[in-house]
Parts: C-alpha cells; structure tokens; sequence
C-alpha cells in the first residue's frame, strides 16, 4: 500500500523527512517541478498559454512522436519524490496549507500530472498507478488534501476516466482508493459538500464515488466486500445528510441494482441440492459457505440489511420497496412454486436461511408479510406453504425448518396468521369454558395428566441390576441426612432447584432440567410478547372481532396496496380454487402431499395447465434485466467528470488526427469548443443511464453521447456526422432514456421500449421459472398408508383422517397450521427422529408462549373443546395407545427403547457433541436431561447437519430397521411428555406472575 | 426478584401412612403404576411445629420400582409457587410473607396494623401449609407472640383460621385469602367461640380495658421486634434498626425499581406490525409498506 508506483525504486525513498528544514524540502520540491514542466512543455500540444495552469488553445500544430522513455522515467522519479515530500509536510500555522501544498494548489500540479498521464499512453498500468498514488496521498498524507480543488478535480477525473471498462486490476485499486476517500468523508462529513460542489460548477449534482461504487455492490470477493463497505460509509452519511439521500434516492440506481440484483445473484443459485443426509433440513453456515453463488447472495443480503439499517429513511423504504417488488414477489414467489419437489425444497431452505439472517425489522417485516400476505396465483404463499408441511419427503422436514423459524421471532403477525386468529373466536371450545382460558393450573393438574401417559413398557424386560445402571434417575435416599449431597445436587443443575421429596424417593432429575428450561423459553416470551398488540386471553381482541369467515376477507384487504396484480391468472386460479375459504378448510386435513394446490385436484392437469407460470409484471422484468446488466459490471453513470476526461482524451487524441479546436479554459472546465470526435476505440460505453447533462457542456456532451450510446462492441464512426449534435441538443432517444429510467426510479410505469439494449441478459432471468419436467412421481409413489394408523384414540370420531370430508363453515377450526402440526405428530411412530425433534420443537415452543388462548388450547388438559377439534392431548394419548400396541406385540421394545436412550445418549456425548462443556456436565444426569439438551438445541435451530461423526457407534444393531422410526419415536415421545409438562408447570407459575417481579 | 425460591430437600418430615390421591381422573391412563400421581408425604402432626432434625429414612415407604419418577414432589411445589405468586400479585396491604428456605410448606410473614385498635402493631407470624396440599386442612397461622385478641391462642399464638375456611376447598381457597383473614381480624373484632376467652369478655364488657390490654399487647410486640427469629432460617423475617450503611442502598433501589420497566422494554425481542385493536397483520401505520 506504501508503495508508491509500480516501477519506482521505492526503497531509495524511504527517507526520513523528520528534522530537515520544511523550507528546504520547499525548494527542492520547487526545483523538481520545474524539471517536470521542462518535460511537460516540451511535449504540450497546447504550449502557447504560457505558464498558468490552465492549457489553452495554441494555434501551434506542434506534432511530437512518443515521449522517450528517458523523459517518462525523469518525470516518474521527479513525481515520486515530490510526492514524498508533499506527504511528509506538516500542517502550517492554524492550519494553513504548508508551503508545498500551497504551491501544489496554486500552480495546479496534480491536473497538469494528470493530463500528462493521459498525454502517454494512458494503459491500465498508469491507471493503477495514479489510483495508488492518489491512495497514498489521501491516507498518508499529514494535512488534508481533499479540501483542494486543484486536488479533488484531478482525483475525479482521474476516477471517472477508471469506470466501465476497467480490468478487475484496475477495478482493485479503484475499489480500494474509493474505499479510503469513503472511509475519510464518513471522518469528516464537511468534504462532502465539496464533492457535490465540484460537480455543481458543472449543473448537475453529482456524486461520482458513489456512482463509481455501485457496479460492484454484488461483487464477490474483496472488491465487492470493500466496496460494499464503502458504501455503507456513505449510506451512515445519508442518515444524516438529507443531501446525500436524496441524491441516491433520486439520481442514482442504487435501490434498484441493489434489489433487482438480488434476483440476479438468485437465479444463479442452485436449484437443487445435493441432500447428504436424511436428517437435513436447514442450510447451516457450514452448509452455504461452501456453495459461492450463495456466499454471494448473503454477502448482498446482508448488505441490503446494512443499508436498511443505517441508511436515511428515504433510501430504506425505496430499498425495502423494490426487494418486495423486485425480488420477493418475481422472484421468489415463482421459485417457491416450481415444479419438482426437491426444487421447491430448496427455495423453502433458501427461504428459511434468510430469514435467519435478516436482523433489520423493516427487512424483516417485508419477507413475513410476502410470506403471510402475497398470493401467488390467488393462493396464499402461508397456506402454500403450511400445507407442505404433511409432505413425507424432505420437502415437509425442511418447511417445518422454516416454521420453526418463524414461530421462534415472537412475531406478533406470525403468530396471529398462524394460530391465533383461529381461536379469537372461541368457537374451538364450549361457551362455557371461555372463562376457562384465563384460569391458571394451580395444581399441576395438567402436567400430571401429561405425564400419566407415558407409555407402560419401560420397566418390562429389564432386570433389576440393568435398571441401576440407568442413570435417569437418582436414588434420594442415599443423599436423605445428608445435607452435603444436596448441595452436591444443586451444583450438578446449576439451579438453585431443589425439591421437597421425601427421603427414599425416586426423582427424575432430567425433569429439573426441563423445568429450568421452559422456565427460560416462557420468560423469554414473555418479555417479548409485551411488545404485542392484545392479550389474545379471550376478550382482548374480543370474539367477535374476526367472525368466522370474514376473517381472509379482512387480510385481502389489508394486503399492501402496491403489490402488483397480476390480471389474466384469475380465470384459472378461480376454477381451480372455486373460493378462497373452501380451501382454507381443506388445507387442515390435507394428507395428499401436494404443493399447496387444491388437494383433490389432478395434479398432473393441473402443472400442464399452468405450466407457463406467471411471468413477472413486465417492468420488473425490465428492472431486473437492467440490474443484471448493471450487476455484470457494464454499469455506467454519466457525470461530467467523464466528460472532462472525454476531453482531455480527445484533446490528446487530436494530435494524431490533427485538427485541435478544442479550448479548455485555465479552471480546466471546458467552455465552449468543436471537437472532433473521430473515432473512440476504448472509451467507456454507456448503456444509456445518462443523467441530466451539464449545461455549459451541452455541446460536447452531445457528442459524446451519440457515441456512448451505442452498444458495446459496435462503435459507430461519428465522422462526418459533426453538424447533427448541435441540432439534438435537448432531446432525441437519450431523454426517451433518461425518461423511462426517471420512472423506473419511480417505481413500476416504465414503458416497455426501455429494455432494448438488455436483450442479451434476460435468457438468464427467465431460465429458472420455465422448467416443465414436472416430477409428479415424487409425489405419488410413496405416500404411507394412513390405515397403518390406529384409530383415534377414545371415542371421538376423527373425521379429519379423510381428507375428502369437505368442512362446512360452521365447523369449529383451529387452522390449518395447528392441524398439520397435530396431524404430523399423530403419525409420530412412522416419523423419522429428526422430523420429530423439529416438530415436538416446534410444539414446545408453540406452548411457550404466554397467550391464554394458545396456552389453554394447548396445555389446559382440563378444557372442554367442541367434539370436532382434536386437541394437543388426545393427540397425545394416541400416540400413548400406539406406542403400547407395539409394546405389546412386541416384547423386546423396552430394551429397544432402552438401547435407543443408550444410543442418543451417546451421541450426545461431549466427544462428539458441538455443544461442549455444557453437555459434559448434563451426561452425567441421566438420559432426561441429555435428550433435553438435544430437544433445546433442535428448538434453537441448530441440528449438526452432517451425519454422524465416524467416532459415534453405529446404530445398535439390535432395532431392526423398519423398527427404528417408532423405538426413536417412543423414546422422544416420553422426554417430550415431560417438556410439556414442565412448560405447564411453569405457565402456572410465570404466565401469572406480575410483570416487575421478573 | 425472582419469584423462585430455594428450599433444600427437607429431611424433617415422617411420611404418612395414609397416601392420598391429588388429582382424581390422573391415573386413569396408567393404571398399572401404583406409585405415579400419589401424594407421599407426611402430614404435619398437628400443634406441633415442623422438625427441623433429619429423620431416620427407615421410616419412609418403600421406594418405587426405580423407573418411573414420582412427580408429586413438583406437584406440591408448584401449587405453592402458584399460591406464592397469587399473594404477590394481590398486594395485601401491610402484609408480607416469605417461604422458608427449608421448605415451601412453611412460610413466614409480618402483618403491619394500620390503623384501628391494633394501631402501630407489627406482628411476626409463620404459616404452616399441610404437606397433602391442596387437599387438606386450610393453612395454619401462629404468631410469634401471642397477641391479645380473641381469636388469638394465648398459650400458642395460633389465630383461629377455621372459623373462616372451615373446609378447604382447592381451586376456591387460595392462601392469600386466609392471608387477608389474619389482617382483618385486627379490623373487624369477633368475640364468638373465642380461643381467648378473656379478651372476648373484656371486649363485650369493657371496651377500655380491653383497648389498654391491646396497647400493651401491641408494646410488647413491637418490644421483641429486634429479637433473633423464633425458628432458625435463613429466610426467617428478621428485623433490625434502621442502619443507614445496609439499608440505604435497598431503599434507594426500591425506588429506582419504577424506572426499570422502561428500559427492559428497549431490549424486548418480540415483534409486532399489529395495530392495536385491528387484529390484522402488519396493519401498523408506520409500517415500513406503507411508504
């Protein structure tokens, strides 16, 4: 970074300035100079001005060949040490310029160095080594420089002359020098005028380091990183500065391309993955890391998250408004709804992971109500995706992720779309038990009956001496006298837990374990649902407020108005979905393991049908193919710095063509003057992003533009066409242009003509939503028998086992959410182990939550519901009857279930355990409490994906295979009575304690 | 404060022969284990104040058949924590109680007197909770000095709590209730089947004498303020002068405790776009969609 040019000897340089005469380092600078403008003079095609700054017309043809290498090599070793010593210099006397920098600023040093460089061959290697050189001034230098002029403009040209078609060599230092002068105006917010100055001597305001930035906000690598961080430099500005954000807001792309590429850095995601194993369901760290389109992806997420946060108002709604509408709605809402199961899988994972990573509430609130409000072909994504939950594949494995996910944000809107809003209305329960649902369980009455059916078999088949060894329990009356035990006890929880038991008793000690834990998760909620609207307690918000029925009426409504309709998708939605309630109704005993369409349609029909799914409204199209283009780096903001850098190239090219007209005034801007604009071999090539145009440079700009705007790679010969440019002055396709684009910024009413030159890029766009395998076979050929299943337990008929049973409206219902849930967990015994950790998760941290309508619904053993509402408990109690049935017919399943214990047991050991210490400590408790360790890890979200570490034993070989599922489940079944009871028990305790005794 | 409390596992109890279910329809789905849903614990004999001393565990019952957990121990426990956090929640004017550490059956409390005959009183107390809770006598209340009242044993202390809660009656009597009877009685004077025969007579008979009786009642009371606690525990209420190097700090934070709640509403986690009284998601006006 010290280094000072690429070639230069620098070590020869490392001198100390310290202690030697400022005065002197003056003249020597002075003296160096001169020899430089020896140099310069020599070979100035504009000499005639005499010796002020600027460079004026001469009249003069002086033609000159290629500079010697000498002369080039004489002035570099000049610059290089000139350079030292403008660095090195002290500040003057209050502040004042020192006198090399007064000199530097007065006789316009840096602007001539500048035109020098583009007077040689201005190659990549010049470049980078002016951005070095600038770098190093900018950071090291002892007084500031930025303040100057005669400083900055030379700078911006220098930046401007970099955009477009820079190598990423080039781009870099670009990146790396905009980074500094970033990180320097976020120090000292009073430059920042000065940046928008300079452009305003020219008319249009401008702020050409941010512009420069925004081709590579979705870069990988350090380029992008470093840029990305440069922008949130100024978008912390922003925050502060109504200048800046208006500007970004209104001039600048920012928004859009940051938005819109994130659709474009989607689709080039995998759609598929490959699943390692079957226990997967989330995408951890560890998993995406190793995926670079997606590393990509969260590194932009992540930034929109950034600039959400500390970005002016403005910038934040315009930003949070074109993801919803740029990328949520075209984008994800298609890639939730694609064709094979494992695709859908994946988008759901990809889902779930970035609703992990959002922390900013406005971005946050933007992906939950997509989720819980956008319909896609006039279906609610929620229902969508709430009825995949029944999937048997991974599909529901990884949706239950997701809803875990979800449910753990105590999210108000969640929640209430979830669940709540279908027990508003009470109509679950008889009329008499309304005032029930306050009513706290002194007793623990409920937790008794929880824990009254964990299945009789455990003690079956095990022989005395094998029941010591298990170390569930503890004996108490060892310790009974002996008050140094106890102790010994509590220091073993953790806790300051005891528990009055009577000497010889036998105490579960993993139960303590549960205790302390529901005890956290209810506090925690507790806390966080103060934030919450109403108490959900049965009269706060009361019954009647959502009436059954009207309830998704109300939500249409207050669905956000700027989502875009989508007209000519309805015809066949409303024939497929003959009303939006039915559906409803028949989501909640869904078992046909579809997608979200209706359940008893054919689904085979119904994909052809729709096949072509929605395209996305047309301007998002438009925008999202802009952004691409801007994302893949051809991105240009026209600024007048590129103009003057225009300039000056033409003015050096001129020699060679030999008809020099051009003036440029001492100021360096250029007034009036007739260029020739012959032929431009490498210039930057706008895809027509051109912004106002400076008012005293109307006539070159034009010009210039004429041949900016032709696409890359066809240059047009503008010769001869001189006569034309003044003609078009204000007007002519460029404002077509800069119109469509002005309402692209607007939001959403461009006309379709403005995507002319993006044609190329939009392949890319549509690819991943016009797939047409359907892969239907997925989803018929392994459905599980549902008449495995036992009946219902006790004397309620089911009805909901049939899915056909069409609901009528007066049915009681408790939402299609609550019902796949139960619905799933009825079938616990047919589930795998991990399906069942996510979702008794799931169930736990359902009855965590404070609410009297959701607790009572859950955990109320007592409450009396309508015959047609299965409750968590009969549920329960079915699975209690199954397990037995099993037991029964088969008499070896307590040791099964004892050796599953053994087996999670050590699995969950510290060797192989991520958890560590804090498991170490549990092992020696006793299974209870590692499983729990295990269920309170599952809740948190943090399976270990892999499989299981080779240290681990294999599975005992003792379970057969077709057993495994239902010992697992018998095991689990047991530890998750004891959570639940646990949860009830501190519910009746927490849920009723005053706020301020927390 | 945290509304738990520690107790150690108590050692000082004799279990009871005589095993009462808790709740009735609980082992209908396991009929198969005896031991599951009982309650096992001893009742305190009566007039007698808890042991502290372990006891032997011969005497207990014999242990259950070591794979299932009985989990009427936490029961208990909890019905007490509920009861606990019932009281704090009725903030029972001039009363205050706290459970013991050494067990949740046994809580201690000062009543202040207000106003009325008993005037300036402070009145240390211990209740003690029978141990087959909620289902069996009420609670029982002692003093530790017996005041002159009526229904106050003169020789134990103990305040006549039956008369009110002649049968307890889970779910409808809850112990802050026979909290708030034991601070009434000092308001509302009954003379009928006194357990202080005098104090009844002279309160029908002679009011002035009976009202002196009670000052110096009241005198003594206070006199004996400062004294150690009657029963040895590290919850035990204990009083002591006002000392302002310990007790200044508590009382400052007392009355920072106001604030508190204020900026623990900073740091909540829960979210919500849901606009009070709609009942709809994200209905929120300064919802970020809106814009």
């Amino acid at each position: 970074m010290t280094s000072l040019l690429t070639n230069g000897n620098r070590n020869s340089q490392a001198l100390n300035l310290r202690g030697v005469d400022p005065e002197t380092c003056t003249i020597v600078f002075k003296n160096h100079w001169a020899q430089v403008v020896k140099i310069l003079e020599k070979h100035d095609p504009l000499r005639g001005n005499g010796n002020t700054a600027g460079i004026g017309v001469g009249g003069s043809s002086l033609r000159f060949g290629p500079i010697p290498i000498d002369e080039a090599s004489a002035v570099q070793n000049y610059v290089e040490h000139m350079l030292f010593l403008m660095m090195e210099e002290e500040c003057g006397q209050s502040g004042a310029m020192g006198p090399i920098l007064e000199f530097v600023v007065s006789e316009n040093v840096m602007e001539k160095l500048f035109l020098w460089s583009l007077r040689r061959e201005f190659t990549d290697d010049m470049k980078i080594e002016q951005l070095k050189m600038y770098e190093m001034l900018v950071c090291q230098s002892r007084q500031p420089l930025l303040h100057h002029k005669p400083i900055l403009r030379p700078l911006m040209m220098l930046l401007s002359s970099c955009s477009g078609t820079a190598t990423p060599s080039v781009e870099a230092e670009l990146v790396i020098l905009l980074n500094q002068l970033c990180s320097i105006l976020a120090k000292d917010p009073s430059i920042l005028e000065l940046f928008f100055h300079t452009s305003e001597d020219q008319g249009a305001a401008n702020f050409l380091i941010f512009s420069l930035l925004i081709p590579f906000i979705h870069r990988e690598g350090t380029v992008g990183q470093q840029a990305r961080d440069a922008l949130l430099f100024i978008m912390a500005l922003s925050a502060e500065n109504h200048v800046v954000a208006n500007h970004v807001v209104e001039n600048t792309y920012f928004c859009p391309v940051l938005a819109t590429g994130l659709s474009g850095l989607y689709s080039s995601l995998p759609t598929k993955f490959e699943v390692h194993s079957e226990d997967w369901h989330c995408l951890q760290r560890e998993d995406w890391v190793q995926v670079p389109a997606l590393v990509q992806f969260m590194n932009s997420l992540e930034f929109c998250n950034a600039v959400i946060q500390v970005a002016h108002l403005s910038i934040r709604s315009q930003l949070i408004d074109y993801i919803y509408n740029g990328f949520l709605v075209p984008v994800v809402a298609p890639a939730l709804h694609k064709l094979t199961v494992e695709e859908v899988m994946t988008t759901t994972a990809y889902l779930d992971l970035f609703l992990r990573n959002i922390s900013e509430l406005a971005l946050l609130q933007i992906f939950l109500s997509f989720i819980f409000l956008h319909k896609h072909e006039n279906v609610h994504i929620l229902d969508t995706l709430v009825s995949r939950i029944n999937t048997p594949f991974q599909l529901g494995t990884v949706s239950l992720a997701l809803f875990r996910t979800l449910i753990g944000l105590h999210c108000e809107d969640v929640m209430l779309q979830l669940v709540l809003r279908y027990l508003i209305p009470c109509t679950h329960m008889m009329l008499s038990q309304r005032r029930v649902v306050r009513e706290r369980d002194c007793y623990s009455m409920s937790a008794a009956k929880f824990l009254a059916l964990t299945p009789v078999y455990s003690s079956q088949g095990l022989s005395p001496e094998f029941q010591k060894l298990t170390p569930d329990y503890i004996l108490w009356s060892k310790n009974s006298g002996n008050e140094g035990s106890d102790e010994a006890i509590l220091d073993l929880s953790g806790q300051e837990y005891a528990c009055i038991v009577g000497p010889g008793k036998v105490m579960d000690i993993g139960y303590l374990q549960y205790l302390y834990e529901a005890r956290e998760k209810i506090s925690l909620c507790i806390k966080a649902c103060q934030v919450w609207s109403a108490a959900y307690d049965s009269e706060d918000p009361p019954p009647e407020c959502i009436c059954s029925g009207s309830g998704d009426d109300r939500l249409r409504q207050s669905t956000p108005s700027h989502q875009p309709q989508m007209p000519g998708h309805h015809t066949t939605s409303d024939r497929l979905f003959p009303s939006e309630r039915s559906q409803h109704l028949e989501l909640e005993w869904d078992n046909s393991y579809d997608t979200g369409m209706s359940p008893d349609s054919e689904p085979g029909s119904l994909f052809s049908k729709d096949a072509p799914l929605v395209d996305p409204p047309k301007h998002i199209q438009e925008m999202r193919k802009n952004a691409i283009m801007l994302v893949k780096g051809s991105y240009i903001e026209e600024s007048d710095f590129q103009d003057d850098f225009m300039a000056y190239k033409l003015v050096s090219q001129k020699d060679s063509l030999d008809t020099v007209d051009a003036v440029l005034s001492k100021g360096g801007s250029p007034e009036q003057q007739t260029v020739n604009t012959s032929t431009q071999r490498d210039q930057p090539v706008s895809n027509g992003l051109l912004t106002s145009l400076p008012k005293n440079e109307v006539e070159l700009k034009n010009k210039m533009n004429s041949s900016l705007s032709q696409p890359a790679g066809t240059p047009e010969n503008t010769k001869g066409q001189k006569p034309n440019f003044r003609q078009k002055a204000s007007g002519g396709e460029e404002d077509d242009i800069m119109a469509q684009y002005s309402e692209l910024l607007k939001g959403l009413g461009i006309s379709a003509e403005g995507a002319q030159d993006a044609k190329g890029d939009s392949a890319e766009l549509t690819m991943p939503m016009e797939e047409d395998d359907v892969d239907f076979n997925a989803f018929n050929g392994e459905q599980p028998e549902q008449e495995k299943m036992s009946p219902p337990f006790g004397t309620k008929n089911w009805a909901a086992n049939n899915s056909s049973v069409t609901r009528d409206k007066g049915v009681p219902f408790t939402g299609p959410f609550i019902s796949v849930l139960l619905s799933r967990l009825e079938n616990m015994l047919d589930n795998s182990l991990h399906v069942n950790l996510l979702l008794t998760g799931i169930i736990a941290q359902l009855a965590a939550y404070p609410q009297p309508l959701l607790r009572s619904f859950l955990l109320n053993t007592n409450m009396v519901f309508q015959p047609s509402v299965r409750s968590l408990y009969q549920v329960l109690a079915s699975v209690k009857n199954n397990i037995e049935k099993i037991a029964a017919a088969r008499k070896d399943f307590s040791t099964l279930v004892f050796d599953a214990k053994q087996y999670l047991l050590h699995r969950d050991s510290p060797h192989s355990d991520p958890l560590g210490p804090e498991n170490a400590l549990w092992c020696h408790n006793g299974d209870g409490s590692r499983t729990q360790v295990r269920l309170g890890k599952q809740t948190r979200g943090a399976l270990p994906v892999p499989t299981l570490p080779p240290t681990s034993p294999p599975l005992p070989p003792r379970i057969p295979p077709y057993m495994r599922n239902s010992v697992f489940a018998a095991v689990l079944f047991t530890e998750f009575l004891k959570e639940l009871a646990a949860t009830a028990q501190e519910h009746s305790i927490l849920s009723h304690a005053p706020l301020e005794e927390e | 404060m945290n509304p738990f409390w520690s107790m150690s596992a108590s050692t000082g109890r004799k279990r009871s022969d005589s095993e009462e279910k808790s709740a009735p329809g609980e082992q209908r789905n396991s009929p198969s284990r005896s031991s599951f849903g009982k309650k096992q614990l001893p009742c305190i004999p009566k007039n007698a104040v808890p042991i502290t001393k372990p006891m032997s565990p011969s005497a207990s019952a014999p242990s259950t058949n070591g794979t299932h957990a009985s989990y009427g121990p936490f029961y208990l426990e909890y019905s007490l924590l509920a009861e606990f956090t019932l009281v704090i929640k009725q903030k029972l004017p001039g009363i205050y109680v706290q459970p013991s550490y050494k067990s949740a059956l046994m809580w201690f409390g000062v009543i202040f007197i207000r106003h009325g005959l008993y005037q300036d009183g402070v009145f240390k107390f211990t209740v003690y909770i029978p141990d087959n809770y909620p289902d069996g006598d009420c609670p029982r209340v002692v003093f530790d000095i017996p005041v002159f009242h009526p229904l106050v044993n003169p020789e134990s202390g103990e305040l006549d709590v039956k008369r009110a809660f002649a049968k307890w009656r889970r779910n409808h009597n809850h112990i802050w209730q026979v909290l708030m009877y034991a601070r009434t009685v000092f308001y509302k004077i009954q003379t009928v089947e006194p357990l202080n025969p005098e104090a009844a007579v002279l309160y029908e008979k002679d009011v002035q004498l009976f009202k002196s009786k009670v000052v110096d009642s009241v005198k003594l009371c206070n006199s004996h303020l400062f004294d150690q606690p009657k029963i040895d525990d590290p919850y035990a209420i204990s009083f002591s002068p006002w000392n302002p190097t310990v007790h200044e700090e508590a009382r400052q934070r007392m009355f920072m405790h106001r604030r508190k709640p204020d900026e623990q509403t900073q740091k909540v986690s829960g979210l919500s776009w849901v606009k009070p009284g709609l009942t709809q998601p994200f209905s929120k006006d300064d919802s970020a969609l809106q814009t």
